[in-house]
């Protein structure tokens, strides 16, 4: 059931993008007279077409497979855990407080969400390797390899990165 | 640069400490990710990509290829200690190395699976090395509609791939070409498929489209599962042992079949290592004196299984070197990293910057040969490694993918693209669509659309002239006979029953 309704998603928002999204800007006058030229929708308008048609064919297909299969049914889509709703939750929840948060909370909130989601019992061992495990990616990323991780548009949490960068750097500057 | 000459240049770019380091770190990532569970080779590359943001070009392209061909191997070590294999391309290796494991032959098998690995790999580096300069002199001759005619008939070798879907692959593979509108048309810089969104302006970028995919969408799946991966304590203690020279002698036939096999396959768009080592198990099965011990624990499938694999690496690279086209999933999260750091991938590479070939050789030698004492290393502690939980794994993973994603342009957007791409790669998984054909219409969605309206314009919107050229129309009708032939060859058999 849950194939079949992506498919009828997926088949209505082809056919809603046909009709309003291909293009998003009217075509230069120049190329719209040119007639040897391939205009800008013609390519994602036949694919479109083709999605349409192949799609179609393969609800049809589900269809008449699952036609005598008492399984198929809404019920069916119960079966989806809730686990892993709430794991696509904290992916998609992650890269968007990724920019007010900044990379240390973000990181040490998605470490320990998800090990306790992937069945981790341990709170403290999780939080401590939750803590260790953001200092490490930082050292090997924002100090060895040069990439400016984000450090949050909210003040408070902001300082509190710029405190544990400094802190690095210290023990950095001391090593060297 | 003849070949002699690429091949005394890929050395002394070796030779520098920094690079050397490069491909020693390489191996040992490399062979670590690769023998984890769930952790693809693509996986493996995508996972290694933000370590090359502030290298050179051609260490970046080092490092890659020395985590891409040590991934491979590496999978084999949990495939023989476990029966889990580390990559999909070690599946054939459970089912005679485990076995063999069982038996108390552990590090035989695995003495096995190494050097046969090293064999593939050897054998597919020095096919790169003579095969691409002649492809990229066929390829610099290219037309738009013959550069069309070479990604459709990549495209369309896709529906022979997996010929129980090909309804769901075509899906797949129109879906990825429909990813490759989004942004700026190719010609005109129109707008396309941005529903209003400012950031898709630019297009999808691809490496965080491509962890989404693999990595995220893996640990996605694990989530429902809740399994815990733990060590066996049977194998907890493991010594390579490399088989005698008699035995390797015995299965000489066998290995150069393979390491020949498994290189074709890697070139083949869209085909890659699962596929070569899966081919290569049921052939030498076919082949063999005796078939019936397949299965139960010989060093014939073992050997199979692993050159095959290794040797489409090398392989998978010289389409990707010489025509920009990737020959698999790994070469595909490569390539998009190569672009990146300005690498003309192409025709034109051979010409204008044949470094990055003979590094690309280098490299696969010397990481072949490297890994072997790597790997040996790692088998021995990875009984330990393997008792980490997911639940830790599993977070350390998701993190890396949303810092990987974040790095390839210091984008918020990137990894927001990267989220929802591991949705869709769920949803790809659950509705029995083909991620690899979605990847390769994405990756080849941009050069076929590009190619197309070039070859239009110049043929001034003549078809029939656009493909009247002798390799536009030979590859055409190739391409034409490829999508057709699982459904005419279907429609027989049903005739037949």
């Amino acid at each position: 059931m849950f194939e079949l309704i992506c498919n009828v998603l997926l088949w209505l928002g082809l056919l809603y993008a046909y009709f309003f999204n291909v293009l998003e800007a009217p075509i230069p006058d120049r190329t719209a007279r040119n007639p040897y030229t391939l205009k800008p929708d013609v390519w994602p308008k036949a694919i479109i077409i083709l999605l349409l048609i192949c799609i179609a064919i393969n609800i049809i297909n589900i269809i008449r497979k699952n036609r005598n299969n008492p399984d198929f049914s809404l019920d069916a889509l119960m079966s989806i855990r809730a686990r892993l709703c709430i794991g696509i939750a904290l992916v998609v929840g992650a890269s968007f407080v990724l920019e007010p948060l900044g990379y240390m909370v973000t990181c040490v909130l998605v470490l320990f969400f998800y090990g306790l989601l992937l069945g981790q019992t341990h709170v403290f061992r999780l939080a401590i390797f939750s803590v260790l495990v953001t200092l490490l990616l930082y050292v090997v990323f924002s100090v060895l390899l040069s990439v400016n991780l984000p450090r949050g548009t909210i003040p408070e949490l902001r300082n509190f990165s710029l405190y544990v960068e400094g802190i690095v750097a210290s023990v950095k500057s001391a090593i060297m | 640069m003849t070949t002699w000459e690429l091949f005394t240049n890929g050395f002394s770019v070796l030779m520098d400490p920094y690079t050397f380091m490069m491909v020693v770190f390489a191996i040992v990532v490399g062979t670590i990710f690769g023998a984890l569970p769930g952790v693809s080779a693509t996986m493996a590359v995508a996972l290694g990509l933000p370590f090359t943001y502030s290298m050179q070009p051609i260490p970046a392209i080092v490092f890659l290829v020395a985590v891409y061909c040590s991934s491979i191997t590496g999978g084999s070590i949990t495939a023989i200690l476990f029966k889990i294999p580390g990559v999909p391309s070690s599946a054939p290796t459970t089912f005679d190395g485990y076995p063999m494991a069982q038996r108390g032959e552990a590090g035989k098998a695995l003495g096995i699976a190494l050097g046969s690995s090293a064999i593939g790999g050897l054998v597919s580096a020095l096919a790169m090395l003579t095969l691409s300069p002649q492809l990229t002199q066929a390829a610099l001759s290219f037309s738009p509609s013959d550069l069309f005619a070479v990604t459709f008939m990549g495209l369309s070798i896709l529906t022979c791939l997996d010929s129980k879907n090909i309804l769901r692959t075509l899906i797949s593979g129109l879906l990825g070409l429909l990813l490759a509108c989004v942004g700026q048309d190719p010609m005109y810089a129109v707008q396309r498929l941005t529903f209003g969104s400012g950031e898709l302006i630019a297009g999808l970028e691809m490496i965080p489209v491509l962890i989404g995919i693999f990595a995220v969408s893996e640990v996605l799946k694990q989530t429902k599962k809740r399994d815990k991966l733990t060590s066996d304590e049977s194998n907890a203690s493991v010594n390579t042992k490399m088989p005698s020279f008699r035995e390797w002698w015995g299965i000489k036939w066998l290995l150069a079949r393979c390491s020949v096999i498994g290189t074709i396959i890697g070139i083949l768009p869209g085909a890659g290592a699962t596929i070569a080592s899966f081919l290569c198990y049921s052939t030498e099965t076919k082949l063999s004196k005796h078939p019936e011990k397949f299965g139960t624990g010989i060093i014939d499938g073992v050997a199979a299984s692993e050159t095959a694999n290794n040797a489409a690496t090398g392989g998978a690279m010289v389409p990707l070197l010489s025509l920009g086209i990737p020959g698999g999933n790994a070469a595909a999260v490569m390539m998009s990293a190569l672009v990146l750091k300005g690498v003309q991938l192409g025709p034109l590479l051979l010409v204008n910057q044949p470094q990055y070939l003979s590094a690309t050789f280098a490299s696969m030698v010397v990481t072949n040969i490297l890994m072997v004492i790597v790997a040996i290393g790692i088998a021995k502690v990875f009984a330990q490694i393997l008792a980490v939980p997911y639940s830790y794994l599993g977070p350390i993973i998701i993190m890396l993918a949303i810092i990987g994603s974040y790095a390839t342009n210091m984008s918020i957007a990137d990894v927001k693209i990267m989220a929802i791409a591991g949705v869709i790669g769920l949803v790809i998984s659950a509705c029995h669509f083909n991620s690899a054909a979605l990847i390769l219409g994405l990756v080849l969605g941009v050069i076929c659309e590009g190619n197309f309206s070039r070859a239009y314009t110049i043929s001034r919107a003549n078809l029939v002239a656009m493909f009247s050229r002798p390799v536009a129309g030979t590859l055409m009708a190739v391409s034409i006979v490829l999508l057709l032939w699982p459904i005419v060859s279907g429609l027989f058999k049903r005739n037949k029953d």
